[in-house]
């Protein structure tokens, strides 16, 4: 057994090595922080891509890999709040849970108003990720959003949470799948499908379906978590 | 001074109101008060976002900051602060005339008054007649209390889980009353 003023001097000793490893890795900035990656995206990502928003066209074709990672931790965190709040999937109904008499008429009146619009403009975010700023994860929150909204407007809604999940993974699934696409027609993984010589109309089409299963991806997931919130709540 | 734009004065007024709702939100003692400051917070952290920039994530933070963590912070609080009885005794021991002016309301307001608690009586008759022992009816309606009666000897039991440090303030307040009984009984483990 150490005694705990020798452990205290070990922690003290591997926080100074990385410090010090962190500071030497400060010393050469020039050719941590430069322009390079940016310059390429700028000259070169409007025709690659055929997105005119860039960090669509980034977070789509460049960078595809890491996004589909992205997708993958919402999923992981989905199936985390599953674990934790120790479901039995049968046995509770969220409408059971949501106050029936507490919420306020004014709210119920408000959201009647506010969820069709919500959701369209969920819906619109997703569909023109590639023309303007969103994309696939934002228009997603946003209609997830609007459906959380539902369950204040109508209090016998009542949802079959395995399905949602099962309909996620087989989002996921397809994400993974039309990313893949592009191993067969171009012969590289991870990138759009459609070769920039086909013109940006065709690019477009798969940005549209990425952009589209993404969202839909989000708004299942983020759904799941409110469900199980309102279930655990009474 | 002469220097700044109109957008640059704007962004730096936004800061420091950030800087000021972080430090309110660490102060504030209300929980409903500080999930409207963490709103309002994403609002001006987005706000800051477009001013550099960056519309794309001022989107998902107003999607995600603003509307729906509050959302589950609103739902989670307002079930974490609720005392819920299940009122089972059918007589006028909570409540008389469809009023709260039983004794045993009495006991259970100031007890939850003591944890500044929101006291919720459920009588609904969906869930009083549910079947099988206390212990289940309370695992699957997530009740706090159960308020139950001896026909024979006039007897109230109030049946909490064992587990819930609560009980034994309940008892220690309950030890006034000759026909109040506290009994505990043990949680239903996960998975059986």
């Amino acid at each position: 057994m150490l005694s705990s003023v020798s452990r205290k001097l070990i922690l003290i000793a591997a926080m100074a090595v990385v410090f010090g490893l962190f500071a030497a890795s400060l010393i050469d900035l020039a050719s941590l922080y430069n322009d390079a990656t940016k310059d390429y995206f700028f000259e070169h990502g409007f025709e690659e891509t055929g997105s005119n928003n860039l960090v669509t066209g980034i977070l789509l074709d460049y960078r595809l890999f890491d996004s589909l990672f992205e997708a993958g931790i919402l999923l992981v965190a989905v199936s985390g709040v599953i674990w934790v709040s120790k479901h039995d999937f049968a046995d509770k109904n969220p409408n059971f849970m949501i106050d029936k008499y507490k919420t306020p008429d004014l709210f119920i009146s408000f959201a009647r108003l506010v969820y069709p619009l919500l959701l369209a403009f969920g819906l619109y975010i997703i569909l023109n990720g590639h023309l303007s700023p969103g994309g696939g994860f934002q228009g997603g929150a946003l209609a997830a959003t609007a459906i959380l909204i539902l369950y204040f407007i109508d209090k016998n809604k009542e949802t079959d949470i395995k399905r949602i999940v099962t309909i996620e993974k087989v989002l996921y699934l397809a994400i993974i799948l039309v990313a893949l696409l592009s191993l067969f027609t171009r012969s590289t993984a991870f990138t759009n499908f459609v070769a920039p010589a086909a013109g940006r109309q065709w690019q477009v089409v798969y940005l549209v379906t990425l952009n589209v299963l993404i969202g839909l991806k989000v708004a299942f997931g983020l759904w799941t978590i409110f469900t199980a919130f309102l279930k655990e709540g009474r | 001074m002469a220097d700044l734009t109109l957008l640059e004065i704007t962004a730096y007024a936004l800061q420091i109101l950030l800087i000021f709702i972080a430090i309110a939100i660490v102060l504030h003692k209300n929980n409903r008060t500080i999930i409207i400051l963490i709103a309002s917070f994403s609002l001006v952290v987005s706000a800051l976002y477009v001013i550099n920039n960056a519309p794309d994530v001022a989107i998902a933070e107003v999607a995600i900051g603003a509307a729906i963590i509050p959302l589950i912070y609103v739902i989670s609080i307002s079930r974490q602060r609720e005392f819920i009885v299940l009122d089972r005794a059918m007589d006028d021991f909570i409540i008389s005339d469809e009023e709260f002016t039983g004794y045993g309301y009495r006991l259970l307001k100031q007890f939850t008054d003591h944890y500044h608690l929101d006291l919720n009586i459920c009588n609904d008759p969906m869930i009083c007649q549910m079947e099988g022992p206390d212990q289940n009816v309370c695992e699957r309606t997530n009740v706090d209390l159960i308020v139950s009666k001896d026909e024979k000897t006039g007897t109230y039991y109030l049946k909490g889980k064992e587990s819930s440090l609560l009980m034994h303030k309940l008892e220690e307040m309950a030890a006034d009353y000759s026909d109040i009984e506290v009994q505990t009984f043990k949680d239903v483990e996960f998975g059986e």
